[in-house]
């Protein structure tokens, strides 16, 4: 997407701002060969060269580095170069646009403070950063730039073949030595103040932070930190000149302004090499990712081996981890959380070290090239989160069925077995009245019969919705008193010890559904605790009718998984050790 | 006979107490509780106690439960416990501890007096009685090797006979043969399974108690 952009910029804005700084520099270079010794760049025309040079390359930079519409970095960098020629226009080459010189001379400090503080990755200017820049503005704009031109009458200073200072409202000598003087004594305090802001502000920022502005902001301080010296140096004459001093700190100004320029380049290069990182994530994740593989590549390619990636559910019900387990989108001690946003929706979330993601670039990076990686991993884990919650709704169905199951058995035993057996007591009392009258006791006789019956099949009924043995004394106890009512039934090694109710359960109507299937022949059972599950094997001498849907169910509800030939039937529940 | 009932249905304990009156049985107390029935056997020492298995405070295990005390504190009151479950299990809980002087039949059998008169009357001799049903569901069941296997068709037969609180003539008389012949197929039991120091009324129950434990 960024190459496709840069490809469709149209090559009439990038050329302009080049077109601009050439005329001026030709202007720029003309204006201090005609008065070599009134220039800033003194006679020397390698010197004067570099400050052109320097200007070029941070306008270059400035081109290249332009990606977005709104970018002020860029046009802040630019428009810094442009000023810093107009400091040589304080000159009487300079005709007509000498009023321009002498009252934008001392700008481009202030243009590159502005570029340096909102640096190239853009970030927002806070209301300190803002004091910082009015206050440079009114020191070299204000008072040393236009308040002492306004007075500046350059004949009434000795400047014969001066032009006209257009800008002059009334010459005034005191005035304008007062003005300027107050000039240079607020720019030189702005300057260094502003060099030791930059230097607190980089020392209070996080190590990805500081690796992300220190390239600029600190070039940019030291040039700002050498032109309030110069301020210095000029304040007892009342301005800044082009003696040997003047031009070693010129020099010095320019060699920093190199500097930011190669700081600027330098970041975006950077920038570039992370997305690069992540964008090999894409071809390295191939087709079918494993739950952790882009956790682990994100983890290699920003260097946090912790770095922990969460993802948003759809229904915007949660978060899950890769796994599809329940996860808070919350920062954990000392770490933090980065928002993965796509199509203006926060998909995932990477939580990483404190600082690590400071740069914007780069999470805008993953934004950008690893969203495709990123929102497959995301529907892998929102699948797996479903699965979970399918298992899970599952299980408790199962547990409630067996609830209701044992709830059931108890009303049959505590409710109608006891009323049957009251009534056939009651009828027994019935029939003794009822002797000399063999119709009668005959009837009664058959409905006793009938009772009876009724009796035993409510209880096998009862014991067949969920054994009492099952729920008072386990797995083992529940089998031998199954196999008492089933003569099929033979029980091999059964563990004595207590499962989960859901695991007992399970275990038992897998036999009791093995018996269901065959109509003849033994059916052989044994089952063992083998690490953090119950392994049950059941073999029948008969082929089983039909595979074991309902203990297939039950177990799979459960986690584990049950294997069945037609003759043997092998069930792995987990259970904690 | 003195017979205490316990049961938390009164309408069945009001019937079964008619039905055992009617029968020559007489009824020293009702109650419908596992506390009452323990402070009822106390005060009033009848010879046998019928105990519902599932009875008030916890509706679970408490007549079983108060059935074991009493057999713990009043050896000469015997128990007959009822139950709707046909668990080999509780019966063996029951007899583990003090076997004799107990019983446990299946609930239905209330309704059948011959049948309870008779299991109250080899209860108050010393045997225990365990429900018919229960004992052809242990012999017809699967087992790992074990004592029992050491018996013949024959021995087997008898021995259940004898669980289900069977003397040597009722036997006799059920499997058509001689008292003589009982009387050596038991010996010859006892001898099998180890069982020969003792009374020969208490050597009965170990056996009894020998079928239960098998499985």
């Amino acid at each position: 997407v960024t190459s496709l952009r840069v490809v469709a910029r149209s090559p009439v804005r990038r050329l302009a701002p080049a077109a601009a700084y050439a005329a001026l520099a030709v202007a720029t270079a003309s204006i201090a060969r005609s008065r070599p010794e009134l220039a800033l760049a003194g006679d020397s025309r390698a010197a004067l060269a570099a400050e052109l040079a320097v200007g070029a390359v941070l306008v270059a930079t400035a081109l290249v580095i332009r990606r977005a519409k709104h970018a002020w970095f860029p046009a802040l960098l630019a428009a810094a170069a442009l000023a810093w020629l107009l400091s040589e226009w304080a000159s009487p080459g300079a005709a007509s646009a000498l009023a321009a010189g002498l009252a934008l001379g001392a700008a481009w400090p202030v243009l590159l403070a502005a570029a340096a503080l909102r640096g190239p990755d853009e970030r927002r200017l806070g209301p300190l950063s803002c004091a910082v820049l009015v206050l440079g503005a009114l020191a070299c704009v204000g008072v040393l730039g236009v308040a002492a031109t306004l007075v500046f009458d350059p004949a009434l200073e000795g400047c014969a073949d001066c032009p006209r200072n257009l800008l002059l409202a009334g010459g005034d000598h005191v005035a304008w030595t007062t003005i300027s003087q107050a000039g240079l004594a607020a720019a030189v305090a702005w300057s260094f103040a502003f060099a030791a802001f930059s230097l607190g502000r980089l020392a209070r920022a996080s190590a990805a932070r500081r690796r992300v502005e220190a390239p600029v902001l600190l070039p940019a301080a030291a040039a700002i930190a050498l032109f309030g010296v110069d301020c210095l140096h000029g304040f007892d004459r009342g301005f800044t000149s082009n003696d040997a001093v003047d031009r070693a700190l010129r020099l010095g100004e320019a060699a920093a302004l190199a500097l930011v320029a190669a700081g600027a380049a330098w970041t975006r290069v950077q920038a570039r090499r992370t997305r690069g990182e992540l964008a090999r994530l894409v071809v390295d994740l191939g087709a079918a990712p494993s739950p952790g593989d882009l956790r682990d590549h994100l983890a290699a390619a920003l260097g946090d081996d912790s770095l922990e990636l969460l993802h948003a559910l759809d229904d915007e019900s949660g978060w899950v981890d890769a796994n599809g387990r329940r996860a808070e989108p919350e920062p954990t001690d000392g770490r933090e959380l980065t928002p993965v946003i796509a199509g203006g929706r926060t998909i995932s979330a990477i939580r990483h070290r404190a600082g690590l993601l400071d740069d914007p670039a780069v999470a805008r990076a993953i934004g950008v090239t690893a969203r495709l990686a990123v929102e497959h991993a995301r529907l892998g884990a929102v699948r797996r989160a479903r699965l979970e919650q399918l298992r899970a709704s599952r299980a408790r169905i199962v547990e409630a069925a067996d609830r209701e199951r044992r709830r059931l058995e108890r009303d049959l035993h505590d409710g109608a077995q006891q009323r049957l057996v009251t009534l056939a007591v009651g009828m027994r009392l019935a029939h003794r009245q009822a002797r000399g009258d063999p119709d009668l006791e005959a009837g009664l006789a058959d409905a006793e019969r009938e009772l009876r019956d009724a009796t035993v099949r409510l209880r096998g009924l009862a014991h067949g919705l969920f054994p009492a043995a099952l729920g008072e004394e386990g797995l083992a106890a529940a089998i031998a008193v199954l196999a008492e009512g089933e003569p099929r039934l033979v029980s091999g090694e059964l563990p004595a010890d207590r499962f989960a109710p859901s695991v007992e359960s399970a275990a038992y109507f897998m036999v009791s559904e093995a018996l269901r299937l065959t109509s003849d022949g033994d059916v052989t059972v044994a089952a063992a605790r083998e690490q953090a599950a119950l392994a049950i094997d059941i073999i029948t001498d008969a082929p089983l009718r039909e595979p074991p849907l309902r203990a297939e169910d039950r177990i799979a509800a459960l986690g584990g998984t049950l294997t069945a030939g037609t003759r043997a039937l092998h069930a792995e529940l987990p259970c904690e050790s | 006979v003195r017979v205490v009932i316990a049961d938390d249905e009164a309408l069945l304990r009001d019937g079964l107490a008619r039905l055992l009156e009617d029968a020559g049985f007489e009824i020293a107390g009702r109650c419908g509780d596992a506390d009452a029935l323990l402070r009822m056997v106390e005060a009033r020492r009848p010879d046998a106690a019928i105990v519902d298995i599932r009875m008030p405070p916890n509706r679970a295990d408490d007549g079983l439960v108060a059935a074991q005390e009493i057999r713990r504190s009043h050896p000469r009151t015997g128990v007959l416990v009822l139950s709707h479950y046909l668990d080999s299990r509780y019966a063996a809980v029951l007899l583990e501890e003090a076997p004799e002087r107990a019983g446990y039949l299946l609930k239905e059998r209330v309704s059948d007096v011959a049948v309870l008169a008779d299991a109250l009357r080899r209860i108050g001799e010393g045997e225990c009685v365990i429900d018919p049903t229960i004992v052809s569901r242990l012999v017809a069941r699967k087992r790992e090797r074990g004592p029992l296997d050491e018996l013949t068709e024959r021995e087997r037969e008898v021995l259940a006979l004898v669980a289900e609180g069977h003397s040597n003539g009722g036997i006799a008389e059920r499997l058509f043969l001689t008292r003589k012949t009982v009387e050596a197929h038991v010996s010859q039991i006892f001898l099998k399974l180890g069982l020969r120091e003792s009374p020969d009324q208490n050597r009965r129950v170990q056996a009894v108690l020998a079928f239960l434990r098998s499985e």
